[in-house]
């Protein structure tokens, strides 16, 4: 199994790909993010492991990068900050996983084996109706100004489903099915209250409601 | 010129505004003084000199016209202080007698009433002369009677009076800014204490500005000394935090180095884990501190949009654990904003939700509302939940629970470190589905006692 390991610190990466290699994988070992586009461009690997500090570039860059050239390979980057918010960068930008360092060797294994794991199979699969774009391999959803939304599970589910059928009016009680819910009886309160929020982002006409009947996605708009 | 914009001192832009007003009323009323007097006066000397025309056409009518028969002479002029004419065919008195260049012309017009002349040029009579005319019939003889005044002689005294009038303007005017001086100062005092206060916590003779200020400026003094407090309580936080963490770090260097210097020894591998033992102890309290003083606690101008985040941390946690769903049950809206700062709110939120996560077995529950007293922040999960006697002692400091599950102490410990931070609580109890369930409650606006 092919993996580029992208690390700065070559007592850490030297240490590292020894032991990748002992758990199996073909290891090939770059410093600089520069190295790193070329490497991932000319090679196919299965996995990538990116520190985010380094020398010549920020590793969240390279990662928008990889992503913007539709490189499908799953991405588990190192970092030395363990803040919540910068997790969310890091994956926002793409990645699949983060590791805070120090870790432990067994800890990065079982890790990349899972992200490997999940990634196979794995097409990329958009949803397109009026302009906009739902992706659902990374929940997330692009609006005609390229800029990208993160949805929660159900607030995805909605969307996914009135964006299935354009013009199509789903009922409160079809939609109510999209929903996870603690409550055994979720109201239809519940259901407004998602399409509301849906409509700060996606625009209110987008999202038209029957009275009486139910919601349904206006692609016209 | 006095300019709103930029007030160089209340004091001053006060005097600017109340002198010219106050020294302009008082022109201005003293003018209208002027006025009133005049009318006045000239009203007054018409009546009077109505009235003796009346007078002395009842003692012509009592002399049946004979005006020989009246006591002329001084009398008049002594009792009414005013010149006269009185005309008859056959006979014209004019008292005094320099008069009558001027009461001549009147005898001889046709006009009734109320006559004025002015600048009339007659030696020995005055410029000016206020008259009254009357003419009617005695048994049948036509008898014209004028009364007039000086009045050149009331004018002046008039002046006279209007002149006092204005010295005593003046007085009040110089009383009126000795006033507003008194005023001005007396309600500038607190401020000119506020003032010297400042000076002397600038030269750190004191600490805490104490001092009674007006309501006005209760608001300024309050936050001003809870900055001071929050600016106290964290320059003590970081130094007990470097304290501690110099303390817990050093040492498992030492240790280290002094195993790495002994060239003889061989690392066997008990040896290792005892370095990377120690090499963890540093991580983890390193992680400690370090999460600990990024805290930034309650703070003036600091609010987060909730609704944002945790949409932005459920979606993650839903890419980290793609078998679990991470739902959120609100009705905030995305513009609302908490009065909590945006990283203290991540780490609330982050660090309840991944241990939610872990625990999870496909479903975790995230709701966030809000009252009028407080804002509450639910993390329910369908894992295992924990034995109910130890609800209490989750997320307190000091206990290892971390050594039993992984990652379960010190996201929980920092979560319940920064609630008490804002006076909030943290709760835990079992959930409706049988996990675990997280309440956050952080006070509103009005209550609570930050630490």
């Amino acid at each position: 199994m092919r993996l580029l390991l992208v690390e700065d610190d070559r007592l850490l990466a030297d240490g590292l790909a020894s032991q990748l290699e002992k758990a199996g994988f073909s290891v090939d070992l770059t410093f600089t993010a520069k190295e790193a586009l070329m490497l991932a461009e000319q090679e196919d690997y299965r996995a990538v492991v990116l520190d985010l500090g380094l020398p010549d570039g920020n590793g969240l860059d390279v990662l928008r990068k990889w992503r913007m050239n539709r490189a499908s390979f799953p991405v588990l980057i190192l970092t030395a900050r363990g803040d919540w918010q910068d997790k969310v960068n890091g994956l926002k930008a793409g990645a699949d996983d983060y590791l805070a360092k120090p870790f432990q060797t067994e800890e990065l294994i079982a890790r990349l084996n899972a992200i490997v794991r999940r990634s196979e199979g794995r097409v990329h699969s958009l949803v397109k109706a009026g302009n906009l774009e739902l992706d659902e391999n990374r929940q997330s959803l692009k609006l005609a100004d390229g800029t990208e939304h993160s949805l929660t599970g159900t607030e995805f589910r909605l969307l996914r489903c009135l964006m299935s059928r354009p013009g199509h009016v789903f009922s409160k009680e079809q939609l109510m099915e999209q929903l996870y819910n603690l409550n055994d009886n979720p109201s239809e309160n519940v259901i407004e209250a998602y399409i509301r929020r849906l409509r700060k982002l996606v625009g209110t006409d987008t999202i038209s409601t029957r009275r009486g009947q139910g919601y349904l996605f206006n692609d016209l708009v | 010129m006095i300019s709103f914009r930029k007030p160089v001192s209340v004091k001053g832009t006060l005097l600017a505004l109340l002198l010219p007003a106050g020294i302009l009323l008082m022109a201005l009323a003293w003018l209208v003084h002027g006025l009133l007097l005049d009318r006045m006066s000239r009203q007054f000397v018409e009546t009077r000199l109505e009235d003796e025309v009346a007078f002395l056409e009842h003692q012509i009518r009592d002399s049946n016209g004979q005006l020989d028969v009246l006591q002329t002479g001084d009398y008049f002029q002594e009792v009414f202080h005013h010149s006269f004419a009185i005309h008859s065919e056959s006979r014209t008195i004019i008292s005094p007698e320099t008069w009558a260049p001027l009461l001549m012309p009147l005898l001889e017009s046709g006009q009734e009433g109320t006559l004025r002349v002015s600048d009339a040029q007659i030696a020995e009579a005055p410029t000016d002369i206020l008259a009254y005319r009357k003419s009617f019939r005695v048994n049948d003889q036509p008898i014209v009677v004028i009364v007039s005044e000086d009045l050149g002689a009331l004018s002046q005294s008039q002046t006279e009076l209007h002149a006092w009038t204005a010295v005593v303007s003046l007085l009040l005017i110089l009383l009126l800014v000795g006033a507003l001086w008194l005023g001005i100062n007396l309600s500038m005092r607190p401020v000119v204490s506020l003032k010297a206060a400042l000076k002397r916590l600038q030269d750190g003779e004191i600490s805490r500005i104490d001092v009674k200020s007006p309501e006005e400026f209760q608001p300024l003094v309050l936050q001003l000394n809870q900055l001071l407090d929050s600016l106290d309580q964290r320059l003590e936080r970081s130094r007990d935090a470097l304290a501690n963490l110099s303390h817990s770090v050093k040492t498992p260097i030492a240790a280290v180095r002094q195993i790495l210097e002994d060239t003889d020894r061989p690392l066997a591998n008990d040896l290792r884990q005892q370095m990377a033992g120690r090499l963890d102890d540093i991580d983890r309290q390193l992680e400690a501190e370090m999460r600990r003083s990024r805290f930034a606690g309650p703070q003036v101008g600091k609010s987060a949009y909730p609704l944002k985040q945790a949409r932005d941390l459920l979606w993650m946690l839903g890419r980290l654990y793609p078998s679990k769903s991470f739902e959120m049950s609100t009705v905030l809206t995305e513009e609302r904003r908490w009065p909590i700062e945006e990283h203290d709110l991540n780490e609330v939120l982050g660090n309840l939700l991944d241990n939610a996560g872990k625990w999870s077995t496909r479903f975790v529950e995230l709701g966030l509302y809000e009252d009028r007293q407080e804002f509450t922040i639910t993390v329910e999960d369908d894992g295992p939940g924990i034995p109910p006697d130890a609800l209490d002692t989750l997320g307190t400091r000091g206990l290892r629970l971390d050594e039993q599950t992984p990652g379960h102490g010190l996201g929980l410990a920092i979560v319940r470190e920064i609630t008490e931070r804002y006076g909030g609580t943290l709760n835990f109890c079992s959930g409706s589905i049988g996990g675990l369930k997280a309440t956050v409650h952080f006070p509103g606006i009005a209550g609570g006692t930050p630490q």
